[in-house]
């Protein structure tokens, strides 16, 4: 696969798909070659072969979907100070961001909308993904089971949002699956340690516990990785009749 | 004690080791330093804190056709600096393995010299990550080019020729079939550069017939004093393999079953085997040191192993 225009490109080489909430910074982007990420609050995963773009709503007819990804050429760290000199009053002006130098903007084959306008922070993924994906909820790369949940979902046309987090000023905390519906919200998490039996690999996200899907509004099914594997029709099954119960899926999402 | 693994993180799925883009697609440093960020809050959040870097985190740093990959680290000093202080922060000891390409002791001028050149690329990312002496780069002597005791002297001497801040980095391992323990232990005697002992290496040679105890102790004791030993350790593969082989029209394909090679990895460290040294190394009273774990089952095998060890002997402190 070639998808940068240089030379061969691995399908697994790692993207990173970040945000881009403003025209200046898709000018940035295209004519300056770089885009930031504040050190502090850069996510778990800042390591990538390529950056991608989620444009959001000032981009009107491109906005909602990735458009465009470039290849990156480097990291530096620079304050913003720095980077901005036309914003020296700005109350982060000293704070450490990572500067990521990239080439030239490619442009997708087709976009990766989101159905459902949604806000989010990063997405780390593969290439092979990235020019695959057909909504921006196929570009996560789950667990195993997570994956064939997924799947499923999809070829049921149950439509989900995947990494769906609990709440907006905490995105680590996030439910594997959510669905919106007509009588309320459901939440799907799967439990999965580690795709190792007998190997205890602490999770990348943290767990999220009962009390607070419930306590933000939403109805819990908690899946085993034992029973997504052994029982995946059950797992449908109980999945389609909570949406039922609920009315059926809204066809977009509360913002 | 702690225990490290090399290089590859097999625990989450898409954490890369370095930046491995062919030089056509502008691989560098700095990308590399990225991906080893992630994988640092991976190992502090495993509680590991001991990992071998990839060898070629620089990329073509010392390629000698691609002179613009050469200052790779001076471009890095500040990402350098920030991550060593995230690796001091998460108490992590860090440590480079040089590739097999890196003959110190090359009878051919060119290959020495870039072979220091590599050990050279290699202190200077430790020293631009700012850590401390225990911070090392692990090398083997090179090849016996069919006269062993000159090929020992030649190490000697190309050892002394680097400059101090790069020999102070530098040790030594024992190999698996051209320099044993006792030839690392002479070298360390001319040089006083530090030993990390193998056992599996030793296992597979050892023509001087040295009890393990003896050799555990030699390269234990060969650190200066403040700083804390290292060694690898690994269990010999026992299974069977089954290998697909080529037929000669290159087209057809057999398959065979394979018998183990003793000087083969196995996926996992055998628990018993592993308590049992830690044990003897502590009844003879040798300094601490931490273990770096060469397994095919690279974190996987560490965090299996930790759990073993806290069940099998927990007065063994396993980090």
């Amino acid at each position: 696969m070639s998808g940068s225009g240089e030379g061969h490109v691995p399908a697994r080489s790692r993207v990173l798909v970040a945000v881009l909430n403003s025209l200046r910074d898709f000018e940035i982007a295209r004519h300056q070659g770089w885009y930031r990420i504040p050190f502090d609050r850069a996510p778990r995963r800042v390591g990538a072969d390529f950056l991608a773009f989620y444009q959001t709503k000032p981009f009107a007819g491109e906005g909602w979907a990735v458009n465009y990804y470039s290849p990156i050429r480097r990291y530096r760290l620079a304050s913003r100070r720095v980077l901005l000199p036309d914003e020296p009053e700005h109350p982060r002006a000293d704070a450490i961001y990572y500067k990521i130098e990239i080439g030239p903007l490619l442009r997708l084959p087709h976009p990766i909308p989101s159905a459902r306008l949604r806000r989010i922070t990063f997405i780390p993924t593969t290439l092979e993904r990235l020019l695959q994906a057909e909504e921006i909820n196929d570009l996560w790369c789950g667990g195993l089971e997570e994956e064939r949940l997924w799947l499923a979902f999809k070829e049921q046309g149950l439509s989900a949002e995947r990494r769906y987090p609990l709440r907006e000023a905490d995105p680590e905390y996030c439910l594997d699956f959510a669905f919106f519906c007509k009588k309320g919200k459901i939440a799907i998490l799967v439990d999965t340690t580690s795709e190792i039996e007998n190997v205890r690999v602490v999770r990348e996200r943290p767990l999220v516990e009962d009390y607070d899907v419930a306590a933000s509004g939403w109805t819990l099914l908690r899946l085993s990785s034992e029973e997504v594997r052994g029982a995946q029709p059950a797992c449908l099954e109980r999945t389609l009749d909570a949406v039922e119960g609920h009315g059926g899926l809204l066809l977009t999402a509360p913002m | 004690m702690r225990l490290g693994f090399p290089v590859k993180v097999l625990g989450q799925p898409g954490l890369k080791s370095h930046d491995t883009r062919r030089w056509q697609n502008y691989p560098h440093l700095s990308v590399s330093l990225a991906y080893l960020r992630d994988i640092f809050l991976y190992l502090d959040r495993q509680d590991i804190r001991m990992y071998r870097m990839a060898a070629d985190l620089a990329p073509y740093a010392s390629h000698p056709d691609l002179p613009g990959f050469h200052h790779q680290i001076e471009e890095c000093t500040r990402e350098l600096a920030e991550l060593g202080k995230m690796a001091d922060d998460f108490d992590l000891r860090l440590s480079f393995h040089l590739p097999a390409t890196t003959v110190l002791n090359a009878l051919d001028e060119d290959t020495a010299r870039q072979g220091a050149n590599q050990v050279r690329i290699h202190t200077a990312i430790l020293d631009g990550l700012g850590l401390g002496p225990e911070a090392v780069v692990v090398g083997h002597v090179g090849g016996v080019y069919g006269d062993k005791d000159s090929a020992l002297a030649r190490f000697v001497e190309r050892y002394r020729q680097l400059p101090p801040r790069v020999r102070r980095r530098l040790v030594l391992e024992n190999d698996d079939g051209r320099f044993s323990v006792a030839d690392t232990v002479w070298i360390h005697q001319e040089t006083g550069i530090p030993l990390v002992f193998d056992p599996l290496h030793f296992q597979n040679h050892n023509p001087e017939g040295m009890s393990t105890a003896e050799a555990l102790e030699h390269c234990l004791r060969s650190w200066p004093p403040g700083i804390r030993a290292k060694m690898h350790f690994s269990s010999p593969r026992t299974a069977m393999r089954l290998v697909e082989r080529k037929g000669g029209d290159q087209r057809s394909t057999s398959r065979l079953l394979r018998a183990p090679r003793p000087r083969q990895h196995s996926d996992f460290i055998d628990p018993f085997q592993f308590c049992s040294f830690v044990r003897e190394a502590r009844r003879q009273e040798l300094p601490e040191f931490d273990v770096m774990l060469e397994a095919k089952a690279k974190d996987l095998a560490l965090l299996h192993l930790r759990e073993q060890v806290a069940r099998f002997a927990p007065e063994i402190t396993a980090e």
